[in-house]
């Protein structure tokens, strides 16, 4: 997932402009204010999860695996957000997002946008309109002004538990960013459920699969989690991931969050992490549930090693990241 | 219309102008250096779509590798383990395109965000303005070869007007010597000009001086060519066929007896004619010859008074002369001078009407060598076979074979042939309207530093004034930076086949991007780049081989003959006249002569080239009475005397 800021673009001026003329009283921010995710991310925790490769996790040295190991993935699934705040009305902050998915597809190794299903691009206003109810009932209006579909978003609704959040900037602008996250996140599972119902070929998805059942479910999505704020490993398993050399993966075990689906996990440490941090080179991997847990995740960590080269860099992450999924984030970059 | 192939990008360090832009291409969309291509523009300007045509100057290609040490870390230092990767990264095909032609002309702008299309043949029309002088009531395009890319054959015309004149004129041949482009070039031009050169234009002819070797020695004669020429051949509206009309001229060998060019196998004979030059023809030029370091202004005064008061006229004795003198030959002339002379010597003199008698000495000496280092081409007798200056014929090509000649031959031929053909230009009575003159090895003739010759000036001149008259310079060199900028400076039209790196670095490429430059250095035989004056950037096209035997063939073909017995040499310079003449009937008929009277009687007979050709070379000889044995009288009978007889006697 890429999140990136930049100036405003012609279409973001329009809004800005509807704004002005809309909101008496509207600050513009000059430059536009970056959202990070880490403002809205959870605390980094450790939780136990079932392990169903063997009775216990351990660390396996990936089998049969060379420089010349050819990866089965076929395409790469990723999605990208801009966020900044646009503006302000007595400290009521308007974030102004666009959100981007796409597949691309490698052909003869070389990348491609997949022609089956375009690449989404979503551009959105999240305004909480309870605070700021001069822009309720004004879609129309926007979207005439703009001429780019802009959209206005609500983020002032109540949560689960009924309750409306406070006026305070920080809440209002976590809800925008959550909200953004979520588009985006939405985007990526409608990309992944159109792939798997053509099933074509195992997909490289950045990110968790287990928040769509379809997705979840299928024996074409792979998923390649590279951040860890939730390890799901405690005690020794936790020294064993942590101490896993370049090419080992740990056991097969599932994780079954909240409100998302059951899917088999493991992790593979992709790059020695000798003089680097304890999660250099460390990825988490995502697969439908199956008979043949051991089989499945060799194969797959073969792919996913196949994917190291070549480097992802100059980007920061790229000892984790796969080129597929650099390419996906270039490729949304320059579209959205 | 055919799938775009790019798109036009403008960076804020790489913005489009109105001269230059920048498109990507997919990774294997079939463009290069060379290429022409269109941009549609998006936004209409005054309702009409802005089109753009450009030619590619510059490629660039690059990945998202930020340092190629990523690189070699990525497949841990071996090359081999590249290969493996899954996935190729993000490259990128981005050219660069000098424009050539903007639709609409006005207001002209910086070439705008677009599609990019291969140009088809109608757009290289466009492109290049050849559509200006294409139209069906006005078509004076002559095809020079046929632009190649992507799967379209444009032919390329130039502009006869702006070739031959009268709104710009000549051309300009550089490249490396060994690979026959020049002369192929200017081989294959002259066959398409003949061909397609507008009759409403006129006549026109060509003069070719072949410096070296025997390449255009078998214009005549057909080569071997190609399928894919005779597809270009096709293309192109020419036949695949040699020139119809051919002459040679060639001076003698030193010893006089056969022509000193390679062209002089018997079977060749027919169309070569010998170039011979007596003191009038020469002494017109002796400038040329003469050198302006050792000949001062009194020589340059006895050389004019010699010129206006005593060639061709009747000069009387005098108080030094012992008789009248006509000086009509260098014979005569030397005869003129050994007069003067001994007069002065007689006499004790140090002058003669205002020339001293060192200054006589001098010029003798100097003029009397001149027959000595032509020789072959300046006979004493002063018999003359020239060109057919006031004769020349429509689509003839004239070849003057100077190539085993020394030095100051070649620059006598040089200036004497060119000047009459101006003279006759001048005069509109030459035979034909149009005259190419084609000079290779321009950087002998016309270099850009070194002393001020009559040739070179004459060069400058042709290429200053010479399409006012119809004298059209077609010049070659390898090296063009060494020619005199006045020269190719004003060839309208200039031609480049594969050119030397060191030459490209030359300071009148600069204004060529690099990758042309490579692109140059490293061209086909058969290709050239080409500048004209209709065309804003130079242009990449093919030519097909010429139709005519090339000199290598032809030499091997036709082998130069030797120099050979007086005889034989008679012989073969008369049977093309007389089939009927043998070896026996020559050596019958010159037997009692020597060579320089059987030499001159055929010089006269190949100049007149008479009906019988027998009775009149016979004729050239002094009647000799073959020598009688004498008759031994016959003794008469002795009177016997008796001894005893006291009066007998």
């Amino acid at each position: 997932m890429l999140v990136s800021n930049s100036g405003p673009d012609a279409s973001s001026r329009a809004v800005l402009r509807f704004l002005v003329e809309q909101l008496p009283g509207v600050s513009l921010v000059e430059g536009g204010t970056s959202l990070e995710p880490s403002v809205t991310s959870d605390p980094p925790t450790l939780r136990s999860a079932t392990v169903v490769e063997g009775t216990a996790l351990r660390a396996v040295k990936v089998p049969d695996f060379s420089r010349q190991t050819a990866s089965g993935f076929g395409a790469f699934l990723d999605g990208a957000q801009k966020v900044r705040v646009a503006a302000h009305r007595e400290g009521i902050p308007i974030v102004l997002g666009t959100v981007s998915a796409a597949v691309r597809i490698r052909v003869n190794r070389r990348m491609t946008t997949w022609g089956h299903r375009p690449p989404c691009v979503e551009r959105k206003m999240y305004v909480p309109l309870r605070f700021l109810p001069q822009l309720a009932g004004l879609q129309g209006l926007l979207s005439s002004a703009t001429g780019s579909g802009w959209e206005i978003v609500d983020t002032s609704g109540p949560d689960r538990n009924g309750e409306y959040p406070s006026q305070h900037p920080s809440v209002l602008l976590e809800r925008a960013m959550r909200a953004v996250d979520q588009d985006r996140q939405r985007l990526e599972e409608r990309l992944a459920e159109a792939w798997c119902a053509k099933s074509e070929a195992p997909l490289f998805i950045d990110g968790g699969i287990s928040g769509s059942a379809t997705v979840a479910s299928s024996s074409c999505a792979v998923g390649i989690v590279k951040s860890h704020r939730t390890l799901y490993v405690e005690g020794d398993a936790l020294r064993i991931v942590l101490g896993l050399k370049q090419g080992e993966r740990s056991s097969v075990f599932r994780v079954s969050p909240r409100s998302r689906s059951s899917v088999l996990s493991w992790y593979l440490r992709l790059r020695g992490a000798d003089g680097r941090d304890a999660l250099w080179g460390l990825v988490r991997v995502e697969v439908a549930d199956c008979d043949r847990p051991r089989e499945r995740a060799d194969e797959v960590s073969r792919w996913v090693m196949a994917e190291m080269t070549p480097l992802s860099l100059p980007d920061g992450r790229w000892d984790k990241m796969a080129y597929g999924v650099r390419d996906c984030e270039e490729f949304l970059r320059a579209i959205s | 219309m055919s799938e775009a192939l790019g798109r036009v990008v403008a960076t804020e360090r790489k913005p489009n102008t109105p001269h230059e832009f920048h498109f990507w291409t997919a990774i294997d969309s079939p463009v290069g250096i060379g290429t022409i291509v269109r941009v549609d523009g998006a936004q209409p300007m005054d309702g009409q779509i802005p089109h753009i045509y450009g030619i590619i100057v510059e490629g660039f290609s690059y990945t998202d590798l930020q340092s190629p040490m990523h690189d070699v870390l990525g497949h841990d230092g071996s090359p081999t383990l590249a290969g493996f990767a899954s996935t190729e990264r993000a490259e990128i095909r981005l050219y660069t395109a000098a424009v050539l032609r903007q639709i609409p002309e006005e207001p002209l702008q910086p070439v705008p965000m677009g599609q990019v299309f291969l140009a088809e043949e109608a757009d290289v029309q466009a492109a290049l303005r050849m559509d200006g002088y294409l139209r069906e009531d006005a078509n004076t395009g002559i095809p020079i070869g046929v632009y190649r890319a992507g799967g379209t054959d444009a032919v390329i015309y130039l502009d006869a007007d702006f070739l031959l004149g009268p709104e710009a004129a000549h051309l300009n041949i550089t490249g490396v010597s060994g690979l026959a482009t020049k002369t192929s070039a200017v081989e294959w031009l002259l066959a398409s000009l003949f061909k397609h050169f507008p009759e409403d234009k006129g006549s026109i002819a060509a003069v070719c001086f072949n410096v070296k070797g025997p390449d255009l020695c078998y214009l005549d004669q057909p080569g071997k060519v190609e399928k894919s020429d005779e597809a270009l051949y096709e293309k192109l509206g020419v036949d695949t066929k040699p020139f119809e009309s051919v002459r040679y001229f060639a001076p003698y060998t030193a010893k006089g007896l056969a022509l000193n060019t390679f062209r002089n196998n018997e079977a060749l004979l027919d169309n070569v004619t010998p170039l011979t030059w007596g003191l009038r023809e020469v002494l017109q030029f002796a400038e040329v010859l003469l050198n302006k370091d050792d000949v001062d202004a009194k020589a340059d005064a006895l050389i004019d008074f010699i010129k206006e008061s005593v060639v061709d006229k009747e000069f009387p004795a005098d108080n030094v002369l012992k008789k009248s003198h006509r000086v009509e030959s260098f014979a005569d002339l030397d005869a003129w001078f050994r007069d003067v002379l001994q007069g002065l010597e007689n006499k004790n003199g140090e002058s003669w009407r205002t020339h001293h008698v060192a200054t006589i000495r001098k010029v003798r000496n100097r003029l009397s060598n001149i027959s000595t280092r032509c020789a072959g081409l300046v006979t004493d007798s002063g018999a003359v076979s020239d060109l057919p200056f006031g004769s020349f014929g429509d689509r003839t090509v004239y070849v003057v074979d100077v190539a085993n000649l020394e030095e100051d031959a070649q620059d006598l031929i040089f200036a004497r042939i060119v000047s009459k053909l101006r003279e006759h230009l001048e005069r509109r009575d030459l035979g034909v309207k149009h005259l190419v003159v084609f000079v290779d090895e321009l950087n002998k003739y016309a270099p850009s530093d070194g002393p001020d010759t009559y040739v070179r000036k004459m060069l400058l001149d042709i290429a200053e004034r010479g399409r006012y008259l119809g004298l059209v310079l077609f010049s070659a060199q390898q090296f063009r930076s060494q020619v005199h900028r006045r020269v190719v400076g004003n060839s309208g039209t200039a031609l480049y086949g594969r050119m030397d790196p060191d030459e490209l670095s030359t300071p009148g490429y600069a204004v060529l991007s690099p990758a042309t430059r490579t692109k140059l250095a490293t061209l086909e035989k058969g290709q050239l780049m080409i500048r004209h004056p209709h065309f804003t950037q130079p242009i990449f096209v093919r030519f097909p081989r010429p139709a005519v035997m090339q000199g290598r063939e032809g030499a091997e073909r036709y082998p130069q003959a030797n120099e050979v017995t007086l005889e034989s040499a008679i012989l073969r310079a008369l049977r093309p006249l007389d089939p009927s003449i043998t070896l026996g009937w020559v050596q019958e008929i010159t037997a009692l002569y020597t060579e320089q009277e059987v030499i001159r009687a055929r010089n006269a007979t190949l100049l007149a080239r008479p009906k019988d050709v027998k009775a009149y070379f016979s004729s050239q000889f002094r009647k000799i009475i073959p020598a009688q044995p004498a008759q031994r009288p016959m003794a008469g009978s002795i009177r016997s005397v008796p001894e005893n007889d006291p009066y007998g006697f």
